[in-house]
């Protein structure tokens, strides 16, 4: 059995990813190969959806932080959304929270993409 | 007599699959030694963190064995992880995360969150075996979740 599994979609431009499980050095291949594919197809507004996201390590958290400076630098930018508690404190722990944008729900993220 | 303090010992590969047991253990252990929820999480967080740098660092993704000691106190949880392979490099203490975002780097943060979790990290080799060494004090602990 998989720890880890990621899908995600793209609606109006804006690709939302789901990352599903425990994501750690293990499983980051899948995730960072999930991401590569949205940005390569053009895709700069990303929201990573973390509701079913039970567990992130710094692996996880360096493949968002890697693509970030392309995506802005292209003019898009990639914001989280429905992260639980837990998962939440490790993002604060490095400073994610002061310069990602975290909002409570899916639709509220692709709210504030559309200005 | 002073009681000696309890251990446990668990030696495994140092491989990425393994990671997900070591932190499930990690946290359990955590837990019944009265960390809270939270604190268990980030005491597995980095214990996820050192392990995960030995696969990659010091054995380069070889499958060679890794040995995690958990010592418990009334005053503290002590991990230790030993391990051939290559001395630990050690990041700066300081995690600026503007910088690696600005380098477009993937890695990077695993020491300087080992350090915010953590409250003592020493790193040490001895007789060609490497240490890393995390205290969490549960005194200090607790008065930070008070806050």
């Amino acid at each position: 059995m998989r720890n880890f599994l990621v899908r995600s979609k793209v609606e109006n431009g804006v690709a939302v990813v789901y990352p599903k499980g425990h994501l750690d050095a293990h499983g980051v291949e899948r995730f960072e190969k999930e991401l590569v594919k949205l940005i390569d197809a053009g895709v700069v507004q990303l929201v990573v959806n973390g509701r079913d996201l039970s567990y992130i390590s710094s692996a996880g958290m360096g493949v968002i932080m890697g693509y970030l400076d392309e995506i802005r630098e292209k003019g898009g930018d990639i914001k989280l959304c429905a992260v639980n508690e837990r998962v939440y404190e490790i993002f604060d722990l490095v400073g994610f929270t002061d310069i990602y944008s975290f909002l409570d729900t899916e639709e509220l993220a692709l709210q504030s993409f559309m200005g | 007599m002073k009681k000696p303090e309890p251990e446990l010992t668990v030696t495994l590969p140092a491989r990425t699959e393994f990671l997900k047991m070591a932190v499930e253990l990690t946290r359990h252990i955590a837990a019944l030694n009265q960390f809270d929820l939270k604190e268990s999480q980030k005491i597995a967080v980095a214990l996820d963190e050192a392990m995960t740098n030995v696969i990659k660092h010091s054995y380069h993704f070889r499958s060679e064995p890794l040995t995690i000691r958990f010592t418990c106190s009334a005053d503290a949880l002590k991990i230790e992880i030993l391990f051939t392979g290559d001395p630990p490099h050690v990041e700066a203490d300081h995690l600026d995360l503007g910088r690696l975002i600005r380098e477009k780097r993937k890695g990077g943060l695993g020491v300087g969150l080992i350090r915010r979790i953590m409250d003592q990290v020493t790193y040490r080799t001895c007789d060609g075996v490497n240490h890393c060494e995390m205290v969490k004090w549960k005194i200090r602990s607790s008065i930070s979740a008070g806050n």
